[in-house]
C-alpha cells in the first residue's frame, strides 16, 4: 500500500492548512448558526388590537358582538367622519373599523343577506383574526336565529355567549412549530443542525479541493509519474490505492465536520430528518470530491489551487443559498446557482427540514436534488479523467 | 543478452527521432549511449522502458518482449532519469523506502535494502532531511538511491550528472562502476564524452536517431584516421614554414591561428619529435607544447562533420 501511504503522508504535510480551514469554518458556522436560528415557539398568548366600533343601532345582538370583540380588541373612540377615520387608520390609531348599519339586526334575524362594513389596514394579521371572530359570532347567531324557533334576542345572545366562551387548552410541540415555520418561511430553516448542514456546502469543497489538489499536484508530477510507471506496480493497483486514499480522505473530512454538529445539537442530529440531511450531505460530498479531482487535474500550481478552493466554495455558497436565504435571491441568481451542486444541496436540505412525514412521495423531490448532486459528481469525475489523460499525453 | 533493440523507429510528426535503431546490451557491461542533445538518447531509453509508444521495431529485455504491462521485467530494472524525481513531502529515507516499496513488498527485506542504498550513496547523515534541504549533488545521489535500492539486474541512467558539481559527478561515476562490479548491467546515456570514456566498456554514438559508431573506446578511436594532435604556442610562423611543416612525414594537417600551431597526424610514430626538430632547425621560438590522442569528439567530428556539443 505504498501509494496509499504516500497520499496520506502528503495530506499530513498539508494538515495544518486544512485544520485551519476546518477550525475557522466551525467557529463561523457555529456562531452564525446560533445567531440565525429562530427560537422554537412553545406558547401562545392573545394580543388585543385597537379598533373602532361604530354602530348605527343599539340591539342586544350588536352589543353581544361588541362584547365578543372586546376579548380581542381595545375600542378606540374615533369621530364618525371619513377624514377622521382615514387618519386613524393611517396613523395606526386603529387597525380595524367595524360599522354596523342601521336595520342590520332585524334583517339579519330574518335571514337576509346583510353585511357588516369593515375597513382595515392592508395585510394586517389582526384584521384577519377579527374577521374570524365576527364570522364565528354571526354564523353561530344565524344558526340560533334559523333553528331557535323565534327565541328572544336576549336569550339568543346569552346562548351565543356561553357557546363562544368555550375554550380548549392547546400545547404546541416545538418540533411541529419548527416545521410549520419552515414551511411558512419558504424553507429558510430554523434549526442549528440545518444551518450547520447548509454551511457544510462552504467548508467541504474548500477542504477537499485543498487536500485532493495537494495529492494531485504530487501525483501529476511528470517525472514522478514516469518513475512509478517504470516500477512493477500494476496500473490497476496504483489507481486503486490512489482512489482509496482520496475516498478515505473525503469520508474522514465529512466525519470530522459532522462530529461538532452531533455534539452541539444531539437532539436534532439523531432525528429521522437528519438521517436524510446526512444522505444529502453524502451526495454533496461526492460532487465536492469530483470537483476537487477536476481542479487537481486542471491546475498545476499550489497557490492557484488554494485560491480556487476559496472561489469554488465561497462563490456557490453565496448564490446557492448558504449565506443568504434563497428567498432573498433573485430568479436570475438562482438560475445561475442551479448550475452548481450547492444550490441543489441547499434546496434538498430545506425540503427535508420542511417535512413532517418522511415517506417516499414526500422525499421524492429531495431525492431528485440528491440525484442532481450525484450527476454533478459523475460529470466532474469524467471531466477530471479527460483532463488528466490530456495532461499525461502531453507529458 | 540483456537488451535487444531491433529496427526501432519513433516519429514525432515529421521528425524522425529514432531511425531504425538497433543495438544489443550484453550482461555485465556498461554501455554508453553518447550523442549530442536531440540525438535520440532519451527517446531510446523511454522506448526501452515502454514509457513511449514507438512506430516500428522490437525491444526485448532479458529475452522477453518489453511492454507497458511487462511487470515481471520491470521488477529487475532500475531507472534514474535526467530530472530528479523525488517527493518533496518525504524525507530522504522515506523517498528511498517508497520507491523500493514499489518493487519489494517485504518490509524487513526492504528495510535492509534501503539502508544499503543510503550507505551506497553516502546519505547517512541526511536520512531525515527533506529534499528541499539537500544540495544539487546530494539530491542527485538521492535520485540514484531511489532507482537502485531494490538491487536491479539492469540499470538505465539517463544523463544522471546534468548540472552536478565535479566532486559529486565523480562520486556518481564511481558509484555506477561499483554497481557494475556488483553485477548490474548498465546503460548510461550522456553527452559528456569524458564520462562515457571513463566508465563505459562499450560505447554507441548516436546522431539523428541512428547508430553511427559502436564499439569500445579504442575501437571507436581506431575507426578514424587521426592519431595525434600536436599544439604548439608560437608567434613566429610564416606561410613558408607551414608549407615546410606539411611536408613532414605523417603530418596530415597543419594550421596556424591565434599564436597556436596545430599539427594533426595519422597513426605514424615520432610525430612530436619531427615537429620539434623542424622548429629547432628553423630557429622558431615556442612556448608550451602539448600532444593529445584523439577523443570521442574527434570520432564524432570525423564521422558527422560536426562537434559532439554543437
Amino acid at each position: 500500500m505504498q501509494v496509499f501511504k504516500l497520499c496520506i503522508k502528503v495530506l499530513e504535510k498539508n494538515k495544518t492548512a486544512m485544520l485551519i480551514y476546518i477550525f475557522i469554518f466551525l467557529v463561523i458556522s457555529v456562531m452564525i448558526s446560533r445567531l440565525s436560528v429562530s427560537k422554537p415557539q412553545t406558547g401562545y398568548a392573545d394580543v388585543k388590537t385597537d379598533i373602532a366600533f361604530l354602530s348605527e343601532e343599539n340591539t342586544p345582538l350588536v352589543n353581544g358582538l361588541k362584547q365578543e370583540l372586546s376579548k380581542s380588541a381595545n375600542f378606540v373612540t374615533v369621530a364618525d367622519q371619513t377624514e377622521a377615520l382615514q387618519d386613524a387608520l393611517y396613523f395606526r390609531d386603529v387597525t380595524y373599523i367595524v360599522r354596523i348599519p342601521k336595520g342590520f339586526t332585524e334583517r339579519f334575524l330574518k335571514g337576509e343577506n346583510v353585511r357588516i362594513e369593515k375597513t382595515t389596514v392592508p395585510d394586517s394579521v389582526y384584521g384577519a383574526y377579527l374577521d374570524m371572530k365576527i364570522n364565528r359570532y354571526l354564523t353561530t347567531a344565524a344558526l340560533y336565529a334559523k333553528y331557535g324557533g323565534g327565541m328572544p334576542q336576549k336569550k339568543l345572545v346569552s346562548l351565543l355567549k356561553s357557546d363562544l366562551d368555550q375554550t380548549a387548552s392547546v400545547t404546541l410541540k416545538p418540533e411541529k412549530v419548527r416545521s410549520a415555520e419552515t414551511v411558512e418561511s419558504g424553507g429558510t430553516g430554523t434549526t442549528f443542525t440545518m444551518y450547520y448542514f447548509n454551511y457544510l456546502a462552504y467548508v467541504l469543497p474548500a477542504v477537499l479541493i485543498f487536500g485532493i489538489g495537494a495529492i494531485m499536484q504530487v501525483f501529476n508530477n511528470r517525472d514522478l509519474s514516469l518513475r512509478s510507471f517504470c516500477s512493477p506496480i500494476t496500473a490497476r493497483n496504483y489507481n486503486f490505492q490512489f482512489l482509496l486514499a482520496n475516498i478515505v480522505f473525503c469520508i474522514v473530512c465529512w466525519a470530522i465536520l459532522l462530529i461538532p454538529c452531533a455534539l452541539l445539537d444531539p437532539k436534532h442530529f439523531f432525528s429521522r430528518a437528519t438521517s436524510f440531511l446526512l444522505l444529502n450531505s453524502f451526495a454533496f460530498l461526492l460532487s465536492a470530491g469530483g470537483l476537487s479531482y477536476l481542479i487537481g487535474n486542471l491546475v498545476k500550481n499550489r497557490s492557484a489551487i488554494s485560491a480556487l478552493s476559496n472561489v469554488c466554495s465561497l462563490g456557490p455558497s453565496f448564490i446557492g443559498g448558504v449565506f443568504i436565504p434563497r428567498l432573498m435571491l433573485s430568479d436570475t441568481v438562482l438560475k445561475i446557482a442551479s448550475f452548481t451542486p450547492t444550490y441543489w444541496y441547499v434546496k434538498a436540505n430545506e425540503q427535508i427540514e420542511a417535512l413532517g412525514t418522511f415517506d417516499f412521495s414526500n422525499l421524492a423531490s429531495s431525492y431528485g436534488c440528491m440525484a442532481v448532486e450525484a450527476g454533478f459528481a459523475v460529470a466532474f469525475l469524467a471531466l477530471g479523467l479527460t483532463a488528466g489523460k490530456k495532461t499525461r499525453v502531453a507529458g | 543478452m540483456i537488451i535487444s533493440v531491433k529496427n526501432l523507429v519513433k516519429r514525432y510528426g515529421n521528425l524522425v527521432a529514432l531511425d531504425h535503431l538497433s543495438f544489443d546490451v550484453e550482461e555485465g557491461e556498461i554501455l554508453g549511449l553518447l550523442g549530442p542533445n536531440g540525438s535520440g538518447k532519451t527517446t531510446a531509453i523511454n522506448c526501452i522502458l515502454s514509457l513511449l509508444k514507438y512506430d516500428k521495431g522490437e525491444i526485448r529485455i532479458f529475452g522477453r518482449p518489453m511492454r507497458p504491462d511487462a511487470y515481471d521485467i520491470k521488477r529487475d530494472i532500475g531507472v534514474i532519469m535526467q530530472n530528479v524525481a523525488v517527493f518533496d513531502e518525504l524525507t530522504v529515507y522515506e523517498n528511498i523506502n517508497y520507491f523500493c516499496g514499489l518493487y519489494i513488498p517485504e518490509k524487513e527485506k526492504r528495510k535492509r535494502l534501503v539502508e544499503e542504498a543510503i550507505d551506497f550513496v553516502g546519505l547517512n547523515d541526511f536520512r531525515r532531511f527533506y529534499p528541499k534541504k539537500l544540495s544539487g549533488g546530494l539530491l542527485r545521489r538521492l535520485n540514484i538511491a531511489c532507482g537502485i535500492a531494490h538491487k536491479p539486474k539492469l540499470i538505465l541512467l539517463d544523463e544522471p550528472t546534468v548540472a552536478v558539481d565535479p566532486q559529486s559527478r565523480n562520486n556518481i561515476l564511481e558509484g555506477i562502476q561499483r554497481l557494475n562490479r556488483e553485477g548490474a548491467t548498465i546503460v548510461y546515456t550522456s553527452h559528456y564524452m569524458e564520462e562515457v570514456e571513463q566508465i563505459c566498456s562499450r560505447i554507441i554514438i548516436l546522431d539523428k536517431g541512428k547508430v553511427i559508431a559502436n564499439g569500445t573506446k579504442e575501437e571507436l578511436k581506431n575507426m578514424i584516421s587521426l592519431g595525434e594532435k600536436i599544439t604548439v604556442e608560437t608567434s613566429a610562423i610564416h606561410p613558408e614554414h607551414l608549407a615546410a611543416l606539411r611536408r613532414i612525414p605523417g603530418a596530415d594537417s597543419v594550421e596556424y591561428a591565434n599564436g597556436l600551431l596545430v599539427v594533426k597526424s595519422g597513426k605514424s610514430k615520432n610525430n612530436l619529435e619531427n615537429v620539434l626538430d623542424f622548429l629547432k632547425k628553423q630557429q622558431i621560438g615556442y612556448g608550451r607544447i602539448y600532444s593529445e590522442l584523439p577523443t570521442l569528439n574527434d570520432v564524432f567530428l570525423e564521422i558527422t562533420g560536426k562537434e559532439l556539443r554543437d
